[in-house]
């Protein structure tokens, strides 16, 4: 009388109907959650109606299918498999929960593998009819998965090699990786006879090399500048009275968040500080930020001299002491033609501890008001 | 003789089952006609304040325009997918027939359905394009106001700036009521400080996503004097459905008057009378997170709320004019009683102005639901204020709690916010 499809479709609208009654007893009756599960076996109902009305998702083919099953079950690594992810699933609970992780995405994985294939190899007594309907059922599965773990390794393999070389040498590794995929497949498309297994040999060829030098560059580790530069924390802008960092990062106003959220820009013109605001195109001396949001405030130098922007945000007592501290946020050191971003969160109004101010160490007399409403 | 009084019956059987039938469809028919009658006359809603097709100012009379021209298309293709699915599903439904012949690839049919909807979709992509670059313009900007959006309100401030003429010498802070000058391009930098809110005045422009960390421009424009309700459209949490927003427009005179009353501090209210008694539980209790600007404490200090240290986006709403704007939690709810708050909604645009300008006077506060709020906030608006379940917001409160005040001194409280004009 029903159809497999519509089946499925009210199984799973009494299954929310049910789960909407259990939430509501145990959780709350009230809550978002009992809608969603209501608005689930809804959906699925009509769904269901429509699917019985047009006969549709009836997958089960009573005139193709045989009824009868005589195969005998093929031998699966999937138990083996399950196994394993269960192994992972224990050591992972008591080590590394990326391991407990990659336990339950096994079992998963195993699971649907195994009750899938189990079910394929009952669907009728024609073994290649079976393997047609497993196939259906998992290529769209399998595919997306192989396709980005694959990605996902070459990605992470190339990031290390890219990561342990000279930045130098890594433009040259990517122009040749880049040029020597743009000539196999020209190869290939051009060669429209040649051997599969010539291809697969090549593929297989560059991918051990490239996962074997990903291996041994991620093994190495990275490149000296990255390690020192993360040793020295160059994303700090704490420390106000530290030189110009060794390995300060010149094109950061190249960066994308740098620009999206920005409050303020101030410059330095012939020794003059000024700011403007988003939306307003004449220069101001105040800015206003927000109370407890982060304001991301610009500063662009465009003398010789080297500067800095230095924001005065009031003072604040040390805990148990009782001591007043003035509470000073500050850029690296800012070349000619340089930007550097600061990001405030001021979470008082200025009424209570200001005025607060911009300055720029050098350019004495001079200043911006920091309004926090 | 038997056998055909049997036939007879039959055929009457047959005869009833027919009626019934036709019964049957008649009642479907019936019913389907009613549910879409019902759906058609919606539109006809005349107490429809956030309706999209009419627009009050530049911006949204832009969209509107580019709806005039898109929503036929739409509907006419609308119409004939669905209409065509909906032959095709009933036509060709199972009903144990063989299974027809089956064909693959039609070119002429593939070739007409990719360029007709290519065509379409190119006109409306001309329009549309034209109108995005208009609305993301802001070299003509008068005034700059930021806009920021927390779980479940608005806050507002007005950058000090010139605007036609009158200066804002303070930063002003309000929430709820957007209040902008008629005639003159409003640039809104929205930000958020927990999660993704989306502010939308149907009357006056599109919606636009206040994101934490970045600030989105949105430029709005008012005609006239007038009022005009709005809400947040991107899901935010359990009040989502209570985060409304409303914009006044007033004229120049009369948005002059509104700057220089927003830029005063609060007063202190009268010695010796319940708005003073009012002043001390507010300072007790609410200064906890509301500022009023200008309240002092007890030793002449400045009184200065934390809202950092007891709500999760670290911010609530500035209370120093409360009684200047008509709603209260989120635009949620009336400070104004219902016949005091229709004379603002459906003052003529040269009347509107005053209307609004007088505030919430004391026979028009709507005290039930004030106090009501005061009695038990979270009972009014779902919000996560229940001190118990605060451990995934770091102890802090998203949304006003029940603060178990008094009906004593919640009559001091309503006397105190009563003064804050």
């Amino acid at each position: 009388m029903f159809t497999t499809g519509s089946k499925y479709c009210f199984g799973i609208a009494g299954l929310g109907s049910l789960g909407a009654v259990v939430y509501m007893v145990l959780v709350n009756p009230s809550d978002v959650g009992v809608l969603a599960l209501l608005g689930i076996a809804i959906a699925m109902s009509l769904v269901g109606g429509v699917a019985q009305f047009t006969g549709d998702f009836d997958v089960d083919s009573p005139n193709d299918a045989v009824t009868a099953n005589v195969v005998a079950p093929a031998n699966s690594m999937w138990p083996l498999v399950l196994a394993v992810g269960g192994v992972f699933l224990l050591v992972g609970m008591t080590t590394d929960p990326i391991i407990f992780i990659l336990g339950i995405v096994i079992i998963i994985a195993a699971g649907v593998e195994w009750a899938l294939q189990s079910w394929a190899e009952r669907a009728s007594s024609d073994s290649a009819f079976n393997r047609f309907v497993r196939e259906r059922a998992l290529t769209s599965l399998e595919l997306p998965v192989f396709v980005g773990g694959g990605v996902a390794i070459i990605a992470v393999a190339f990031s290390r090699i890219m990561l342990a070389v000279s930045p130098q040498n890594g433009a040259i590794l990517f122009i040749v990786f880049a040029t020597a995929v743009l000539i196999v497949g020209f190869l290939v498309s051009l060669k429209s006879n040649m051997k599969k297994s010539t291809i697969a040999a090549t593929c297989v060829l560059g991918a051990v090399v490239l996962l074997v030098s990903g291996g041994i560059a991620g093994f190495n580790g990275n490149r000296e500048q990255l390690v020192s530069a993360a040793a020295e924390d160059h994303y700090s802008h704490k420390d106000c009275e530290a030189s110009e960092s060794k390995y300060f990062d010149k094109n950061s106003e190249n960066a994308v968040s740098m620009k999206s959220g920005v409050t303020a820009t101030i410059r330095v013109k012939d020794g003059k500080l000024t700011a403007q605001l988003i939306g307003i195109d004449t220069q101001v001396q105040a800015v206003t930020v927000r109370r407890s949001n982060s304001t991301t405030i610009l500063f662009r130098n465009l003398d010789d001299a080297q500067y800095r922007l230095v924001a005065n945000l009031g003072t604040k007592k040390i805990a148990d002491t009782g001591v007043e501290e003035e509470i000073v946020d500050c850029t690296q050191m800012t070349g000619k033609n340089q930007t550097q971003a600061l990001i405030l969160k001021i979470s008082k109004p200025s009424a209570s501890s200001g005025p607060y101010t911009l300055t720029v160490p050098g350019l004495e007399g001079q200043e911006i008001a920091v309004v926090v409403p | 003789m038997s056998h055909d009084s049997t036939l007879t019956d039959s055929q009457q059987n047959l005869s009833t089952f027919k009626k019934v039938k036709q019964v049957m469809r008649l009642r479907r028919f019936g019913l389907g006609l009613a549910a879409s009658s019902a759906m058609f006359l919606v539109g006809c809603a005349r107490n429809a304040p956030q309706d999209t097709w009419q627009p009050k100012g530049d911006n949204a009379q832009k969209i509107n325009k580019l709806d005039w021209m898109v929503f036929p298309l739409a509907g006419i293709v609308g119409v004939l997918v669905f209409g065509l699915i909906a032959y095709i599903l009933f036509r060709f439904r199972d009903k144990g027939q063989a299974l027809p012949t089956q064909s693959h690839g039609n070119p002429a049919v593939e070739i007409a359905l990719t360029i007709v909807p290519a065509l379409i979709l190119s006109v409306v992509g001309v329009f549309t394009f034209k109108g995005i670059f208009e609305l993301a313009q802001t070299n003509d900007t008068q005034m700059v106001i930021n806009v920021t959006g927390q779980q479940w309100w608005w806050e507002y401030d007005y950058p000090a700036q010139v605007v036609n003429g009158v200066e804002i010498t303070q930063p002003i802070i309000t929430s709820g009521q957007l209040v902008i000058p008629t005639g003159t391009n409003v640039l809104l930098r929205e930000t958020s400080r927990d999660v993704i809110h989306s502010y939308w005045i149907p009357a006056l422009n599109g919606k636009k996503d206040a994101v934490p960390g970045r600030i989105n421009l949105l430029r709005i424009q008012a005609d006239k004097p007038g009022i005009f309700a709005g809400q947040c459209t991107e899901f935010c949490g359990l009040s989502h459905a209570n985060m409304r927003m409303e914009a006044v427009a007033l004229g120049p005179e009369d948005f002059a008057a509104w700057i220089a009353n927003q830029q005063r501090n609060a007063e202190a209210p009268a010695q010796a009378t319940l708005a003073q008694e009012g002043e001390a539980v507010f300072l007790n209790q609410c200064i906890r997170c509301h500022q009023v600007n200008g309240l002092k404490k007890a030793d002449g200090t400045a009184a200065i709320a934390a809202p950092d240290e007891n709500v999760y986006s670290g911010a609530a709403p500035n209370l120093t004019h409360l009684m200047s704007r008509n709603t209260f939690a989120g635009a949620t709810f009336d400070l104004l009683t219902s016949s005091c708050r229709k004379n603002v909604w459906t003052a003529s645009p040269e009347e509107f102005g005053s209307a609004y300008l007088k505030g919430v006077t004391t026979d028009c506060l709507n005290q039930t639901d004030l106090r009501r709020w005061l009695r038990n906030a979270p009972e009014m608006k779902p919000m996560y204020a229940d001190p118990i379940k605060l451990a995934r917001s770091d102890g802090k409160y998203r949304g006003m709690p029940n603060l178990g005040l008094s009906e004593s001194d919640i009559d001091k409280l309503v006397a105190y916010l009563s003064t804050l004009k």
